[in-house]
């Protein structure tokens, strides 16, 4: 007998009565607005933030005001070009030199301002979302999700992506004394631009 | 098989409690993570709802679980993943180490998992001379401190940031005397990269997966697990066969509650979906029986297989914020150790079911709805009925027993209590008869008993009508 079959051959002795336990449907439960303002609080309670557009200002131009000392700035999509494209990173060490990371979000997620992010828009560089030392998300406001349930319900994404990563602010930690800090082992910061 | 010594979990609490700076500070953090949760509850109007479908859909998988792993196997092959089947912790670690092997890989990242905990793997792994690296800050600082995790969530909650510059003064050159968090956080950053970078294969848990597509969910908060699975080119995931879900959409359920319950943040940072290797890499994913197959078949206690491991049981617990994660020499601690340790050796933890208030503070706080403080008295029961308590319990238990069965002795009892509580000294009350007096004060002597106050009253007041 392999363990696999040792394995199941104990759970189906051992069950409980599997009838008396039914899988109930689920309603699309929690609140179901979806606007950029709540999708802002909640990013900003994760510690994300908002990239402003300042007034005539175009987004290399945003870039450039927000990381004036950043020296590599890699760029995931086609209308800006950064210092390196992400196509051109061809390893993790390579990527580990990188500043700031641009890249698009499919979608965000209101209830707890998270962006989804997959090897389709990482290009099979995963790797790069979390070496980079800050990320700058593009997102659009028609592709706000209300919450969990709905994202899971409509988002195909969650079944056809190899990899797919719901990013819900900057990494953290709170494991010395409890003292939270924004900026742990992933990207240090996570900005928002509108488009 | 060899018996093993029951923990002695009431020593250790006390000297856990002796160090007033950590213990003073371990209950405030705690309970701070139990408020922070409760405002987080506040703001959802769903939440009961939310836990009584996580319970329903938990004890549906449970039910049905051959079925469903199955399912899980099937679509995980289909998606290029290996699926490995482990019956305990040898043949986990086993498992794991022919993997590394095969690849020749000398270096493991890995990030929290409270399976490789239980199946000691690291150990396993070093003899095979792989070099294991807990990459969660947490981990590491207990890894450094050759210490089990104190708690599930947060393994290094019961040290002070002072004792974390000790660790890294000595192991990664910092100044022993900056204790400040951001730098010492900083320092394990700039210590983790190039480990990290130069890692052959990295290793993650998995809190949730996924029957109906094969993938599975990992949901954490520092970037390490996504880094330890993104940047070598071999991830292996390892599970207790009781993580398993039925459908993708069951995770809006399991996600808000999650992090809500444990952190009190709506959301961990990073929840991860996996279901595929990336472009030229290998997967791997190691289902774990090590003992849940037999506990399905607990009639009492099957129902702690619905664990979601998220610590709200633990934070709230007064005993448990008291006395330390180490304290109960085990893996699991908190309330949800106690019940399901017994599980593994019942005499080497049979004392943990009596580190309990039994104030059920814990079930009201799981997210999926385990009876918690009930598991705990019945898990009392079967250890007297195994005879595993120790004696001074039993003697004590078989006079209660004894009292209890008798009514007009209970009375005649309580009466005789209130008496000498009035009279006794105080040293004689708080020192000598009483463990239950160490940290805590009697409550006064009542100037008449339930039983007398009764007769009176209602008594009379039934004879007048």
């Amino acid at each position: 007998m392999t363990s696999r079959e040792e394995i199941l051959a104990r759970l189906r002795n051992n069950r409980p009565h599997s009838t008396d336990y039914v899988l109930p449907s689920l309603p699309l439960l929690g609140e179901r607005t979806a606007t950029r303002q709540r999708f802002e609080e909640n990013l900003k309670d994760l510690g994300g933030q908002v990239l402003e557009q300042q007034e005539g200002e175009i987004f290399s131009e945003a870039i450039a005001r927000c990381f004036p000392d950043e020296k590599v700035i890699c760029s995931a999509v086609p209308e800006f070009d950064g210092t390196l494209r992400l196509e051109n990173i061809i390893s993790p060490q390579q990527a580990d030199k990188v500043d700031v990371l641009v890249v698009r979000s499919p979608f965000g997620i209101v209830e707890t301002g998270s962006v989804f992010l997959s090897e389709k828009e990482l290009q099979h560089r995963n790797f790069a979302a979390h070496l980079t030392q800050h990320i700058v998300v593009l997102l659009s406001e028609k592709n706000l999700i209300a919450n969990m349930h709905v994202a899971y319900d409509q988002r195909t994404e969650f079944r056809e992506a190899r990899y797919g990563v719901l990013m819900s602010g900057p990494s953290a930690t709170a494991d010395i004394q409890g003292v939270l800090i924004r900026g742990a082992q992933g990207v240090r910061t996570l900005r928002i631009w509108w488009e | 098989m060899k018996r093993s010594t029951p923990v002695n979990h009431a020593k250790a609490a006390e000297k856990f409690m002796k160090d007033t700076a950590h213990a003073r500070f371990h209950d405030k953090r705690l309970w701070d993570l139990r408020q922070k949760r409760d405002q987080q509850m506040h703001l959802l109007p769903e939440w009961q709802e939310l836990r009584t479908l996580a319970s329903q859909i938990k004890e549906h998988t449970l039910a049905h679980l051959p079925e469903y792993l199955e399912q899980f196997e099937a679509n995980a092959l289909k998606n290029g993943v290996h699926v490995h089947w482990a019956t305990d912790a040898a043949e986990h670690n086993r498992i794991v180490g022919e993997i590394l092997e095969k690849h020749g890989v000398r270096t493991l990242i890995k990030s929290k998992s409270m399976v490789t905990e239980e199946c000691e793997m690291a150990p396993y792994l070093t003899q095979c001379d792989v070099q294991v690296i807990e990459t969660d800050l947490g981990e590491r600082i207990q890894q450094l401190d050759n210490q089990m995790p104190s708690h599930i969530v947060v393994p290094a909650v019961h040290k002070l940031a002072s004792d974390v510059a000790k660790l890294f003064a000595q192991h990664y050159h910092t100044a022993p005397d900056d204790d400040d968090p951001h730098s010492l956080a900083w320092a394990q950053r700039l210590a983790a990269r190039p480990v990290i970078l130069s890692a052959d294969a990295g290793m993650t848990g998995v809190n949730f997966a996924v029957a109906e597509t094969g993938s599975f969910v990992v949901c954490t908060n520092e970037g390490n697990a996504d880094l330890s699975a993104t940047v070598p080119k071999l991830h292996i995931a390892t599970l207790g066969i009781e993580k398993l879900i039925p459908r993708m959409a069951d995770l809006g359920v399991f996600i808000r509650l999650l992090s809500r319950s444990a952190l009190g943040s709506p959301i961990t940072q990073y929840t991860t979906h996996f279901r595929a290797p990336q472009k030229g890499s290998e997967m791997h994913v190691v289902l774990v029986d090590n003992g849940r197959s037999h506990r399905l078949g607990m009639e009492e206690f099957w129902t702690s297989l619905k664990c979601i491991r998220c610590g709200a049981c633990m934070n709230t617990c007064p005993v448990y914020r008291r006395s330390g994660g180490l304290s109960y020499g085990a893996v699991y601690s908190g309330p949800i150790g106690v019940i399901i340790d017994p599980t593994f050796n019942e005499r080497k933890y049979s004392t943990l079911p009596f580190a309990s208030t039994m104030n059920g503070s814990c079930t009201h706080v799981c997210p999926v709805k385990i009876n918690i403080h009930e598991q705990i008295y019945q898990w009392r029961g079967v250890l007297a009925n195994h005879h595993e308590l120790p004696f001074v319990k039993r003697e004590i238990m078989r006079m209660v027993g004894k009292i209890l069965g008798r009514p007009k002795l209970y009375r005649a009892m309580v009466q005789g209590a209130e008496t000498t509580l009035n009279v006794l000294p105080r040293f004689l009350l708080y020192r000598t008869m009483n463990p239950w007096g160490k940290n805590r004060t009697l409550p006064r002597p009542v100037q008449q008993t339930f039983h007398a106050w009764y007769k009176e009253h209602r008594v009379k007041k039934n004879r007048n009508t």
